[in-house]
């Protein structure tokens, strides 16, 4: 364990308030993940199959909207995360490929369940427009009502299902 | 443990502040004086004397005309239902409701453009919309729509119409003309669509 | 005076190029309090390490602060700035199945991203499950597409809803937060793990 102690969360945390309200300030819009998934998503079924995604609602109206999929905020941003975490974690030194988990179940488990989280959480986001960073977070700080109710159901069914998961984590 | 004390005798304070601080609800200063300019310029604040006189006529509730000259001036004559807010008194927030709005049209009127547009400008400074100035003001106004002048025989067809147009809202609003109006050979006229002044989004966003 | 994009400040592009900025932003305060760890992002539901709780909500109450004040001082116009539209049942109902894939997955797409920048396999799964969970939404989409709309609210603010101004509802939410940190630290205290090093 030489790895450098995390910062304090509470620091952490009003860092990251920061953030937002730059984010706000200078585009008038919180921050998100989600979003920029489903860009990458259309743009690959746009050039995987062309005539599918003008035949499919969802594609249709996303493309409305948008010209190039990938000339998004939002994937710009996420670019930005994934520098920003590879810069933190290289000044830590914290870069290393690994599986995190429970020291009691295996690799497979492991990921077989992040894949699944990652489908639940996949679909769920596209169902509440928006995921925690996008639609809980941001949506708390602008004081939205969606944004209580999403990350009252988020949370509330993370803690409520805790119990049936903990051979994940415990 | 520490931190979050700290956090909370800093966060505790801020939040009564705010919480006790009326919400800023003042329209900042929008344009510069570029922008402004460009829009001086394009002349888009101006409404002509026709169409702000078949909205009188047809008693368009969505009008609502603004007579910025001295309440003097404003008791001698007047458009119909028009209400008077002298130039000095247009930042009396008693007139805030009525120049800060977006379901009626206003319509500003001095007897020239001057003072109309000047109260047009402090209005768009402001960054309020749905106001526009009645081009040509009183005195075009009374030129055209109350004493229109017969266009000579052989003008254009649209010259006529204009004129019967004028003619019809110079007696529906009561001048004295009385002359019948003229045939025109083209049918109807078609009404200059109402500008609708495109107003700034929202940031389209979310996850 | 803000939002800059919407003042026309900075243009579309710099707008775009500022994003990626503002995500460098995030991804290093995110890796940087260990939102990379999935078990430190689960433990929050177990309440060995509330580290999660501490960050979001810190993070929403100085966020809707600073907002409050940046109007004040007409540095910013919030009536600008984008708001979650509200479909009641669509946002329960996605909450919901985002719970499950928090729990199941511990990371949310976020975290998943910082947390594959510096090498978690785990994070790859997750954000190729992720993509599959999109793809399903959309080719399925007409059969829920009813459920997406229903019960559409325009995008209100919770303050209204409860005829309180901003201020007094941040003031609340602050209040409520700090006491959740309270709870979190005990929390920590009581259910600390042996194979499980808290670590800040």
């Amino acid at each position: 364990m030489n790895q450098r102690r995390y910062m304090n969360p509470y620091l952490g945390g009003v860092l990251l308030g920061l953030v937002l309200i730059v984010a706000f300030w200078v585009s008038g819009r919180g921050l998100g993940a989600s979003g920029a998934a489903k860009s990458t998503l259309v743009a690959g079924m746009k050039t995987i199959a062309p005539g599918h995604v003008e035949n499919t609602a969802f594609y249709k109206d996303y493309m409305e909207t948008h010209t190039n999929p990938l000339n998004d905020w939002l994937v710009y941003q996420i670019l930005g995360v994934v520098v920003g975490g590879f810069l933190s974690g290289a000044i830590a030194g914290r870069l290393k490929f690994k599986v995190e988990k429970s020291p009691k179940i295996t690799n497979k488990t492991r990921l077989l369940f992040a894949a699944l989280g990652g489908v639940f959480f996949g679909f769920g986001s596209q169902l509440g427009r928006g995921c925690t960073s996008g639609s809980a977070l941001t949506g708390m700080a602008v004081l939205s009502v969606s944004g209580f109710l999403s990350m009252a159901a988020i949370f509330g069914t993370a803690f409520g299902l805790a119990y049936f998961a903990r051979k994940l984590w415990l | 443990m520490k931190a979050r004390l700290v956090l909370a005798s800093v966060i505790i304070p801020l939040g009564l502040i705010i919480a006790a601080v009326p919400e800023n609800t003042t329209k900042p200063y929008k344009l510069t004086a570029e922008q402004l300019l460009d829009e001086v310029k394009s002349g888009t604040q101006f409404i002509g004397p026709e169409e702000v006189a078949d909205m009188v006529i047809s008693k368009d509730p969505s009008l609502q005309l603004i007579d910025v000259r001295s309440a003097a001036e404003y008791e001698k004559f007047s458009l119909p239902n028009s209400i008077n807010i002298p130039l000095v008194d247009i930042l009396n927030s008693e007139w805030e409701g009525y120049i800060n709005q977006d379901i009626k049209l206003n319509v500003f009127y001095s007897n020239g453009t001057n003072e109309a547009n000047q109260a047009w400008m402090i209005s768009r400074q402001l960054g309020y919309a749905n106001n526009y100035v009645l081009q040509g003001g009183l005195n075009y106004w009374v030129e055209t729509i109350m004493n229109p002048e017969a266009p000579e025989n052989g003008s254009p067809n649209e010259e006529i119409l204009k004129y019967n147009l004028r003619k019809g809202a110079g007696m529906a609003l009561g001048s004295e003309a009385s002359e019948a109006a003229q045939p025109v050979a083209a049918p109807g006229g078609a009404k200059p669509p109402v500008q609708k002044r495109e107003t700034k989004k929202r940031v389209q966003g979310g996850c | 005076m803000g939002p800059l994009v919407v003042y026309e400040v900075i243009s579309q592009n710099t707008n775009l190029l500022l994003a990626f900025f503002i995500g460098i932003g995030f991804g290093f305060v995110l890796e940087a309090n260990g939102f990379s760890s999935s078990r430190r992002l689960a433990g929050m539901f177990y309440g060995y390490d509330t580290t999660v709780l501490k960050v979001f909500f810190t993070a929403a109450i100085v966020g809707s602060v600073g907002l409050l004040f940046m109007s004040l001082f007409n540095w910013i116009d919030l009536s600008y700035i984008y708001i979650n539209p509200t479909y009641l049942w669509s946002t329960l109902g996605g909450g919901v199945i985002m719970g499950a894939g928090f729990i199941l997955g511990g990371y949310c797409p976020g975290t998943s991203f910082c947390a594959a920048s510096i090498g978690k396999i785990d994070a790859l799964a997750f954000i190729g499950g992720m993509f599959i969970g999109i793809l399903v939404f959309a080719e399925g989409y007409p059969l829920w597409e009813g459920f997406y709309n229903a019960q559409f609210m325009g995008a209100p603010l919770l303050n209204e809803m409860l005829g309180a101004s901003r201020g007094m509802l941040t003031l609340l939410i602050i209040l409520v937060a700090l006491g959740m940190f309270w709870i979190g630290e005990w929390a920590e205290k009581r259910f600390s793990r042996d194979d499980y090093k808290l670590n800040q």
